[in-house]
Formats: structure tokens, C-alpha cells, sequence
């Protein structure tokens, strides 16, 4: 794509999702969200050949659904409260619309079937800003509706997203696939957290996106978009593995990575409001996403799996350049140790 | 506590920064140093703790533990240095730091106040554990084994989390310091009673407990030598010492919840004890004594009498040192035959004179002779429940007759007998293993002269 149109849309991208996060009227926010989505159209069809079609159509239909139903919502909050400004939500049934609308633009279940696909049809890149950008904005606007949400569909939706999160990316072997599911069971999460304390899913969100950022940027660095060809990266550049290894890791939730601190936080913030089943079940559940976690790093690092060479290392003719990596490799494996200074966001 | 701690993180920069012909030295060197400085902390003089820090402490329970940790690290880098020989130096050196972390993450579990600091450590030595076991194991089976271990270990500490906030929401802190004087009996309620079971699956299951021991045979048997070492010494260990130090939180209720533990763990050292009599795979065999010896543990804990907190405390350390060392004779014999079945490798004594001396020593102590620190324990142990129940002695007596029969068997299996004729050409001991056993075996043999230092806080 030419360089200075291709510009023009990425920053359109960015110019929808800043006016969705820092408008004050409903219509502007349905614009932002709009004007986000008609742009990422071409960055979805990057290339250009009938799965991208297929996947850009997806999205595009979701998302337009989700924007209509998300209209429908704004004015029924008009004619209930007569005013266009963004505080909380009058009316209970525009509260539930509006969640839905939010949970199928986020990918929650029930509205989380166009994921995986999604994040399949197109190149890893876009894959990337999809699974990482795109999220900000309706986040953005469910942590300023917070107070009025209905809670029990929001928490039916976030267990049912953890747990479809975790059992969709078990049987699967294409790297944007698990990244997607991944995906669907860390908005799990967040939104589970969100009625009690929203700082808790914003800096679930900041962590979750560093660690995305990190896993996509290995991915584009070794090219790899199956199991199978990242499980190649060991006779390219063994220092990648370990690296792959150590965000998957973090990604899974052990502790002393720093993925660890947002379970920790959202477990510790729901036993503090008498939840106790309910941390519990999530916890336990995000041990499924860790066992595909688990599969990629046993393909990948801590075994060498046979290769198409004999030869100690592969010949490759270009090395991509992988933008940030190491701060992002730090921040995603090693923040543990800040957690005291969450305090500072009371 | 810094003074363990800052060194034995440094220990990683120096593998890293060391040349190729002086990695082992270095790092066996500075660990033996840092063993050496974790004997001052032996030196209890009350039964109250010793408070370094906030972050820190050290009592009579936890300072044996740490010793036995620090004295391991030199241990496990002298028992590696034959199969990482081949292996070229970067890997040699991610080993050695993997090793390095998984020491740093155990003295601070150790030593650690705040129980979700506890917790978090806790889980933080799992990362190195599994990476050493599926890198570095020998066989397919080592992935399995790695995920098993994982699993079983992160389904049972999951709930310890949840348990730990609610306990500190309930109690307003989880600084084992103060809760010790804060405690408050636990009512008997349906909640209460899954707050028990979430706070003792954890290390029930990293004991391993007889119906969750799973994990143990495989991870033990796929990892390499200091893996092996390493997970039957100290990891098994950290579940005895969450499980004493959590129980103290946890009355009345464990009279009555402990039940169903109980009849598993002396059902279990039965079962356990009578597989070994039936194994051909040696690691295999050791690993079962470890799951009986701990086992016996779990009843001393769950019984809750001062005999059986000293009983449970000097048997982790001489289960540690023993079960170590046995992993040690056994590799040595993996490493020349490259197979750990029994019955391969027989006759040893008449080939390597030395190395059976070092195995009888180990499976005497294996068996609890007396005076050794395995008998202090298990007496202990064998004495308490009897107070607390006259039947258990029936249990308790097959158990240690079963085990002296499968621990004679394995050094008569191994040691007596004609030599098989393939093994004729097997090198001669190493001095380096001969040192390693004599290590192993030292302070056991010099803790039947004082055994007070790892009675532990009852004493």
C-alpha cells in the first residue's frame, strides 16, 4: 500500500479511538468508534485475497452491529435522561444494551465467535493492532459506565469468556488462533473485575497489551504463524526461544512474572468484596490457557524439535526488524516486584 | 538475611562472566562459601524467631531447612558437571543459573514473614524446577513428567491464594509473626471447612499426599541428577514447611478435618513402601521411599503434638539428605550404563569397592538405623500417633519393617551378587563422586551427635 495513504488510515485508526476515549457526548463517541472501524477496514486487507475478504467482512459486521445496538443504547439513554453527556446510565434496559453492544466490539462471550476467525484471515501485524488497539476503546467506555452495569451479566459473561477462552484454544495449532482465544479469556478478566474496581481492569488491560505486543512481536520476527514454524525458531535464533518461553510463561500467570500481578490483583480485590467461588473458578480456569501455553513452549523452547536442516544454524537472507522488543520483554516478565506501587493509584 | 540472599543472586553473574575452564570451580566454590554462612543461622537462642527484616526471619523450624538448602547448591552443581560435559557453554551456564534461581526463590521461601510472599515464592520455584526437568531430562516421558508436575502443583495452590486474601481480609495481616499472637480459634463451618481444605491442598500435594502423588514417580525419574536432587531434598520439604507453618492458623478445626488425610497418608506409606519392593526402575524405587517417608510426615503434622513436630522436622532433613544421596548413587550408575534398571547393573561391589561402602551407608540410613537422624525422626513420629492412636503401631511397624526389606533390596540388587559381565569395563569411581557422597553423608552421620539443632521449635 502506498506509504502515505496507508499513513492517513493508521492515524485515522488512532484519531477514532482518542475521540472515543476522551469525548464527553454519546453521538461523538458513536462517531470515534465508527470512523475506527471504517479505517481498520483496509489495514485488515492489508493483503489482498479472499480470506482477508472473508475476515474484514466479519469484522465489519460485528462491529457495525455492535455500533448500531450501541446507538440504540445512547438514545434510549436520552429519552430517559434527556441529556447527551456521558456520566452513567439511566435506564437499565439502555445498561444492558449497551454492555452487549461493548462485549461484542471487546469479544466476550456470548459475542466472541468472530475472534478467532478474525484474527486468522489476516496478517500478524494487523492481527496485532486488532487484538491490541481495537480493545482500548470500548474498554475505555465500559470503565466510565462502570457504575450502572448490570452485574450479573457482565460477571456470567466474564466467567463465560474465561472458560471459552481457556477450552477454544486447546485444540488448536495456529499461532493468531491461540492468540485470539487468548484474547477472549483476558477480557474475561478484566470485565470480571471491572464493577468492583475499575484501576484493577486498566492495568490488567496495560499488562495484557504489553504481553501481546511482546508475543506478536516474536511471532513476526520468526515469521511464524503456525506451531509448527515457530517451532523452527531454535535453529534460526536460539535466543528468541527463551524469550518466547519467558512471555508465554508470563502470559499463563505464574508467578514471578509479571502476569502474575493482575490475577493477584482482580483475585484479591474480588475475595476482598465476599467473592470467594468466584476468584477461585477463574483461577482455575486460567489453567487451561496455560496448558496451550504450555504445548507452544514445549514445541518451541524446551525442546529441540526436528528441523528442515542439519546445520547448527539456518541460513536466512534477511533478519526483520523487531521494534522495542527488549523493554517490552522486560516490562512483561519482570514488573512483579512493583506491585507496591499500585498503591499509588488509590 | 541479605547476607544469603545478595550472593547467591550474584552466583548468576558469575557463571555468566566466568571463562569455560573454571564455571564449575567458581560456582562450587562460592556456593560451598554461602552454605557457610547459613550455619550462623543455626544458632537459635530462643524458641522465638530471629527477625532480620520485615521480610525475614529465621526460627528453629526454618533454619535446618535453609542449611540443607545452601549445602545442596554446591551438591547438585558437583553431581551435574559429568552430563553437561558434552553440552556446549551457553547451555552449561543457563543450567547453572537456572539452578542458581531456583535457590535464590527457595532461601526466600524459607525465610519469607508475609504469607503471600510465602505464596508467591512458592509458586516462583516451580518455573526453574520445570524448565531444568523438561530441557534437561533424558527420556519423552520428561514432558509429560513437566506437565504433570506443574498441573498437579498450580490446581492445588490455586485455592492457597484465594484462602490467603480471605484469611487477611478476616484477620487484617498475614505477617506470620503477628498472627502467631493474633491467633483466634477457627468456628467449625461448611466455609470455614473449604478454607482448611484450600489452605492444606497446596502442600498436600507438593508432599506428596498418597492419592495426589502422581506427579512425583514422573518428575523424579525423567529429571536430571540435580533435578532429582533438588526436588526430593528441599521441594518436597516446602510442603511439610507451609503445612507447619499454616496449621498454626487453622485450630480447632484440624482435629477433626485431618481425618481423611491421615487414614490416606498411613494407608499410603503402606502402599508406596510395598510398590518399591516391586520396582525395576531405581529412581523409580527411590522416588516411592520418598513419597512413604513423606508421608509419614504429613501424619506427624496433621497429629499436631510437640514429639511429632520434632519428629517431622528431623525427618525432612534426614529424609533430605538421604533420598539426595541415593539419587546420587543411582545416577552414578545411570551415567555408566545409561539405563536405570535395577537389574542391569549388579554386582557393583566387586567392581567399585568404594561406591558400596557409600551405598550401605545410604540405605542403612534409608532404613532409619539407629543412631542416625532418620531413626530420631520416625521414632518420633511412630511414638506420637501411637499417643494419639494405639492401632496405628500396626501400620507404623509394616511400614518400617516394609521399608528396611525394599532398601536391603535395592543395595543387595545393586551391590552383592556376580557382576553382570557387560558392565566389566565401567569406569572407576570419580574422586568428585566419592566427594559427593561423603558430603551427602557427613552430616547426617553428625547430626546423631546433636540432633537438637533440627528438632525443630517444640524442642
Amino acid at each position: 500500500m502506498n506509504p502515505l495513504i496507508f499513513t492517513t488510515i493508521l492515524m485515522t485508526v488512532l484519531l477514532g479511538t482518542m475521540i472515543v476515549m476522551m469525548s464527553s457526548h454519546w453521538l461523538m463517541i458513536w462517531i470515534g468508534f465508527e470512523m475506527n472501524l471504517l479505517a481498520i477496514i483496509p489495514i485488515l486487507m492489508k493483503k489482498y485475497n479472499p480470506r482477508t475478504m472473508e475476515a474484514s467482512t466479519k469484522y465489519f459486521l460485528t462491529q457495525a452491529t455492535a455500533s448500531m445496538l450501541l446507538m440504540m443504547a445512547i438514545i434510549i439513554n436520552l429519552m430517559h435522561s434527556g441529556q447527551w453527556t456521558i456520566t452513567k446510565v439511566f435506564n437499565p434496559t439502555a445498561s444492558i444494551i449497551m454492555t452487549s453492544a461493548l462485549a461484542m466490539k471487546l469479544g466476550l462471550t456470548p459475542f466472541h465467535f468472530w475472534v478467532p476467525e478474525v484474527t486468522q484471515g489476516i496478517s500478524l501485524t494487523s492481527g496485532l493492532i486488532l487484538l491490541t488497539w481495537q480493545k482500548l476503546a470500548p474498554m475505555s467506555i465500559l470503565y466510565q459506565i462502570s457504575p450502572s452495569i448490570n452485574l450479573n451479566i457482565l460477571l456470567t459473561m466474564a466467567v463465560l469468556s474465561i472458560l471459552v477462552g481457556g477450552w477454544g484454544g486447546l485444540n488448536q495449532t495456529q499461532l493468531r488462533k491461540i492468540m485470539a482465544y487468548s484474547s477472549i479469556a483476558h477480557m474475561g478478566w478484566m470485565t470480571a473485575v471491572l464493577v468492583y474496581n475499575p484501576t484493577l481492569t486498566m492495568l490488567n488491560m496495560l499488562i495484557y497489551i504489553m504481553m501481546t505486543l511482546t508475543m506478536f512481536m516474536l511471532f513476526i520476527h520468526s515469521s511464524s504463524t503456525t506451531m509448527l514454524s515457530l517451532s523452527h525458531t531454535w535453529n534460526k535464533t536460539p535466543l528468541t526461544t527463551t524469550l518466547i518461553l519467558i512471555t508465554l510463561l508470563s502470559m499463563g500467570g505464574l508467578p514471578p512474572l509479571s502476569g502474575f500481578m493482575p490475577k493477584w490483583m482482580i483475585i484479591q480485590e474480588l475475595t476482598k468484596n465476599s467473592s470467594i467461588i468466584l476468584p477461585t473458578l477463574m483461577a482455575i480456569m486460567a489453567l487451561l490457557n496455560l496448558y496451550f501455553y504450555m504445548r507452544l513452549t514445549y514445541s518451541t523452547s524446551l525442546t529441540m524439535f526436528p528441523s528442515t536442516n542439519n546445520m547448527k544454524m539456518k541460513w536466512q537472507f534477511e533478519t526483520k526488524r523487531i521494534t522495542l522488543l527488549p523493554p517490552l520483554i522486560v516490562m512483561s516478565s519482570l514488573l512483579l516486584p512493583l506491585t507496591p506501587m499500585l498503591s499509588i493509584l488509590d | 538475611m541479605l547476607k544469603i540472599i545478595i550472593p547467591t543472586i550474584m552466583l548468576m553473574p558469575l557463571t555468566w562472566l566466568s571463562k569455560k575452564n573454571m564455571i564449575w570451580i567458581n560456582t562450587t566454590t562460592y556456593s560451598l562459601l554461602i552454605s557457610l554462612i547459613s550455619l550462623s543461622l543455626l544458632n537459635q537462642p530462643s524458641n522465638n524467631s530471629l527477625n532480620f527484616s520485615l521480610m525475614f526471619f529465621s526460627d528453629p523450624l526454618s533454619a535446618p531447612l535453609l542449611v540443607l538448602t545452601t549445602w545442596l547448591l554446591p551438591l547438585m552443581l558437583m553431581a551435574s558437571q559429568h552430563h553437561l560435559s558434552k553440552e556446549p557453554l551457553i547451555r552449561k551456564k543457563l543450567y547453572i543459573t537456572m539452578l542458581t534461581m531456583l535457590q535464590t526463590f527457595l532461601i526466600m521461601t524459607f525465610t519469607a514473614t508475609e504469607l503471600i510472599s510465602f505464596y508467591i515464592l512458592f509458586e516462583a520455584t516451580l518455573v526453574p524446577t520445570l524448565i531444568i526437568i523438561t530441557r534437561w531430562g533424558n527420556q519423552t516421558e520428561r514432558l509429560n513428567a513437566g506437565l504433570y508436575f506443574l498441573f498437579y502443583t498450580l490446581m492445588g495452590s490455586l485455592p492457597l491464594l484465594v484462602a490467603l486474601i480471605s484469611i487477611q481480609n478476616l484477620t487484617g495481616s498475614l505477617n506470620f509473626l503477628l498472627i502467631q499472637y493474633w491467633n483466634q480459634a477457627l468456628p467449625n463451618s461448611w466455609s470455614n471447612i473449604f478454607l482448611w481444605l484450600a489452605c492444606m491442598m497446596a502442600f498436600m500435594v507438593k508432599m506428596p499426599l498418597y492419592g495426589l502423588h502422581l506427579w512425583l514417580p514422573k518428575a523424579h525419574v525423567e529429571a536430571p541428577i540435580a533435578g532429582s536432587m533438588v526436588l526430593a531434598a528441599i521441594l518436597l520439604k516446602l510442603g511439610g514447611y507451609g503445612m507447619l507453618r499454616i496449621t498454626t492458623m487453622l485450630n480447632p478445626q484440624t482435629s477433626f478435618m485431618a481425618y481423611p488425610f491421615l487414614m490416606l497418608s498411613l494407608w499410603g506409606m503402606i502402599m508406596t513402601s510395598s510398590i518399591c519392593l516391586r520396582q525395576t526402575d531405581l529412581k523409580s524405587l527411590i522416588a516411592y521411599s520418598s513419597v512413604s517417608h513423606m508421608a509419614l510426615v504429613i501424619v506427624a503434622v496433621l497429629i499436631q503434638t510437640p514429639w511429632s513436630y520434632m519428629g517431622a522436622t528431623a525427618l525432612m532433613i534426614a529424609h533430605g539428605l538421604t533420598s539426595s544421596m541415593l539419587f546420587c548413587l543411582a545416577n552414578s550408575n545411570y551415567e555408566r550404563t545409561h539405563s536405570r534398571t535395577m537389574i542391569l547393573a549388579r554386582g557393583l561391589q566387586t567392581l567399585l569397592p568404594l561406591m558400596a561402602a557409600w551405598w550401605l551407608l545410604a540405605s542403612l540410613t534409608n532404613l532409619a538405623l539407629p543412631p542416625s537422624i532418620n531413626l530420631i525422626g520416625e521414632l518420633f513420629v511412630v511414638m506420637s500417633s501411637f499417643s494419639w492412636s494405639n492401632i496405628t503401631i500396626i501400620l507404623m511397624g509394616a511400614n518400617i519393617t516394609i521399608t528396611a526389606l525394599y532398601s536391603l533390596y535395592m543395595l543387595i540388587t545393586t551391590q552383592r551378587g556376580k557382576y553382570t559381565h557387560h558392565i566389566n569395563s565401567i569406569k572407576p569411581s570419580f574422586t568428585r563422586e566419592n566427594a559427593l557422597m561423603a558430603l551427602h553423608m557427613t552430616p547426617l552421620l553428625l547430626l546423631s551427635l546433636n540432633p537438637k539443632i533440627i528438632l525443630g521449635f517444640t524442642y
